[in-house]
C-alpha cells in the first residue's frame, strides 16, 4: 500500500475527502437556507425586555393611591455614587406626610448600579424596560421619572 | 392564403431577415436585457446571502425589497466620476468601457432557443471565451492606470488568475467538441435534443471541472481573489467610483450568466426539455446554476493563492487532460 503523502493513492484520496467535504458544506447552508430568519425587523418589531433587564430607572404605580408612594426621603439621591438623582417633596398641609412631586435623574451619568432602587425604603423606585436611548443632546438625557409616570396613565 | 406567397412581402420586409437587421435588433434586445438582469441577480445575490445567513436581505424598498437594485443604480447614476490626479487618464477612462463590451459580445452565439439566436456563429464558444480574455485586458488596464498598489495587486492577480484557468476551460470543452464536431453552440445544443440524453451524463468529470474553472474565471467565490476584500481594499476597481465602478460591477454579473448559459448549452442540453418552450428551459436552467454559483460563494472561504495555483496545475489540468485523452479513445474505438 502506498502511504507516500505526495503518491498518487494520497492525490486520488485528496480530491474525493476534499470533494466531499465540499458537498457537506453546500448541504449545511441549503439547510440554512430553507430555515425561518432569527433577525428582528427593529424599527417594525420590537423585542419585549426581559424581567432583569436595567434599563434607567422610572416610579412604580402603586394600586392603592394610583400613583407612586415616593416620600421623597432623599435615600436615593444620598446613596447615588454618581449624584446623578434630584428628588423634591412637599407636604399640602402641615402635620401631612411628605410626597414626592420632582423627580429627576441625569441618566447620562447614571451607572445603573441600582443602589437607588436597593436602598429605597417605600420600594417605588425599580428599573423601567427602556432600551431606545437616543437623545440630540446632552440635556435630553434628563429624564423626568415623575412625568413619565404622568404621562403613562 | 400563405403571406410568404404574396410577391411584395420579400422586397419590402426581406431586410428583417439580414444578418445585420438581425444582429442589430439582437444588440438592442441585449443591450435592454443586460443592466436589468443585473439588478435583477444582485437583488437576488442579496436575497441568498440574507436567508443563508439567516436574515431576509433588502426589505425596504418596494415589497421584499424587490426595487432595492434599481434604486442603487439611480445612486450610482448620481455620483460623481472621480478620476484621481496621478492615474493614466486614458486607460483608466477607457477600461471600465472595454470591461462591458466583452460581456455583451458574448450573448451573440447563445442559443436561448431553437428560433431565439442572434447569430450562431461557426467559432461559436471561442469567440466568447476569446472576448472573455479581453476582460482580462480591461481589469490590468484599470488596475495599472489607478495607480494604487491595491488595484494593482488585484489586476495582477487577474491575470494570473485567468491564464490559469482557461486551459482547464478550453480542456473541459473540447470533450463535448471532439463528440459533436462542431464549435457552433446551437448545434451542439441541437445534439443533445435529438439524443434527449444531455452530455452531463456524458461528461460529468468535464462539467464539474467547466464548472469551477468558469467560476474562477468570473472570479467569483471562492476564486474571488481578485477583489479580496479584507486584504485588497476592493482589488482592480478601488479607486473607480459611480457609473465607472457599476460597470466592473455589470461586466461580472454578466459573464456570470454567460458562463452559466454556456454550461447549460454544452451540459445541460441547452433548450431541451418536456412541455415548456426551449427558451423557457433555457433561462430556467441559467438561473438555476447562477443560483447555485451564488450558493458557493456564500458556503465556502475564500481560497490562498497558491492553493488557487495549485489547484489548477495539479488538480484541474491533469484531470481535464487525462478526461479528454479517455474521451478521444472511446471515440475513436467506437
Amino acid at each position: 500500500m502506498n502511504t507516500n503523502p505526495y503518491g498518487f493513492n494520497q492525490y486520488i484520496k485528496d480530491i474525493l475527502v476534499g470533494g466531499k467535504s465540499l458537498v457537506v458544506g453546500l448541504w449545511i447552508t441549503f439547510k440554512r437556507l430553507c430555515t425561518r430568519i432569527v433577525t428582528v425587523q427593529y424599527p417594525r418589531q420590537k423585542l419585549t425586555m426581559t424581567a432583569n433587564f436595567r434599563g434607567h430607572i422610572e416610579a412604580i404605580r402603586f394600586d392603592d393611591t394610583k400613583s407612586h408612594h415616593c416620600v421623597a426621603c432623599g435615600l436615593c439621591a444620598r446613596t447615588c455614587p454618581s449624584h446623578v438623582i434630584k428628588v423634591q417633596g412637599e407636604k399640602a398641609r402641615a402635620g401631612d406626610k411628605k410626597v414626592g412631586t420632582r423627580y429627576y435623574i441625569d441618566f447620562s451619568k447614571c451607572s445603573l448600579c441600582g443602589l437607588c432602587v436597593d436602598v429605597c425604603p417605600e420600594q417605588t423606585i425599580t428599573f423601567s424596560k427602556e432600551y431606545e436611548l437616543v437623545y440630540y443632546s446632552r440635556w435630553d438625557t434628563v429624564i423626568d421619572i415623575m412625568g413619565r409616570l404622568e404621562g403613562s396613565r | 392564403m400563405n403571406i410568404t406567397q404574396l410577391p411584395y412581402i420579400k422586397d419590402v420586409y426581406g431586410f428583417l431577415g439580414s444578418d445585420v437587421m438581425s444582429g442589430l435588433v439582437g444588440l438592442l434586445i441585449i443591450a435592454a436585457l443586460v443592466p436589468l438582469n443585473v439588478a435583477f441577480l444582485v437583488l437576488v445575490e442579496r436575497k441568498v446571502a440574507g436567508h443563508i445567513q439567516l436574515r431576509p436581505g433588502p426589505m425596504e424598498v418596494g415589497p421584499h425589497g424587490i426595487l432595492q437594485t434599481l434604486i442603487d443604480a439611480v445612486k450610482l447614476l448620481g455620483k460623481e466620476m472621480v478620476t484621481p490626479s496621478s492615474t493614466d487618464k486614458l486607460l483608466y477612462w477607457l477600461s471600465p468601457i472595454i470591461v462591458v463590451a466583452p460581456a455583451f459580445v458574448g450573448f451573440i452565439p447563445l442559443p436561448f432557443s431553437p428560433l431565439v439566436q442572434i447569430k450562431d456563429v461557426n467559432v461559436g464558444f471561442l469567440l466568447i471565451f476569446s472576448f472573455s480574455s479581453i476582460g482580462v485586458i480591461s481589469i490590468l488596464m484599470g488596475g495599472w492606470a489607478s495607480n494604487n498598489k491595491y488595484s494593482l495587486i488585484g489586476a495582477v492577480r487577474s491575470v494570473a488568475q485567468n491564464v490559469a484557468y482557461e486551459i482547464p476551460l478550453l480542456l473541459a470543452t473540447m470533450p463535448i467538441i471532439l463528440m459533436t464536431n462542431t464549435f457552433k453552440l446551437g448545434e451542439i445544443a441541437q445534439a443533445q435534443a435529438q439524443s434527449g440524453l444531455w452530455f452531463i451524463f456524458y461528461q460529468p468529470i468535464a462539467a464539474i471541472i467547466f464548472f469551477i474553472a468558469t467560476t474562477a474565471e468570473t472570479n467569483r467565490a471562492p476564486f474571488d481573489l481578485v477583489e479580496g476584500e479584507s486584504e485588497l481594499v476592493s482589488g482592480f476597481h478601488t479607486e473607480y467610483t459611480g457609473m465607472r465602478f457599476s460597470l466592473f460591477f455589470l461586466a461580472e454579473y454578466t459573464n456570470m450568466v454567460i458562463a452559466a448559459a454556456l454550461f447549460t448549452t454544452f451540459f445541460l442540453g441547452g433548450w431541451h426539455g418536456p412541455v415548456l418552450p426551449g427558451a423557457v428551459w433555457f433561462f430556467a436552467k441559467t438561473y438555476f446554476l447562477l443560483f447555485v454559483v451564488m450558493w458557493i460563494r456564500w458556503t465556502y472561504p475564500r481560497i490562498r493563492f497558491d492553493q488557487l495555483m495549485n489547484f489548477a496545475w495539479k488538480i484541474l489540468i491533469p484531470i481535464a487532460l487525462v478526461n479528454l485523452f479517455i474521451t478521444a479513445i472511446v471515440l475513436k474505438v467506437l
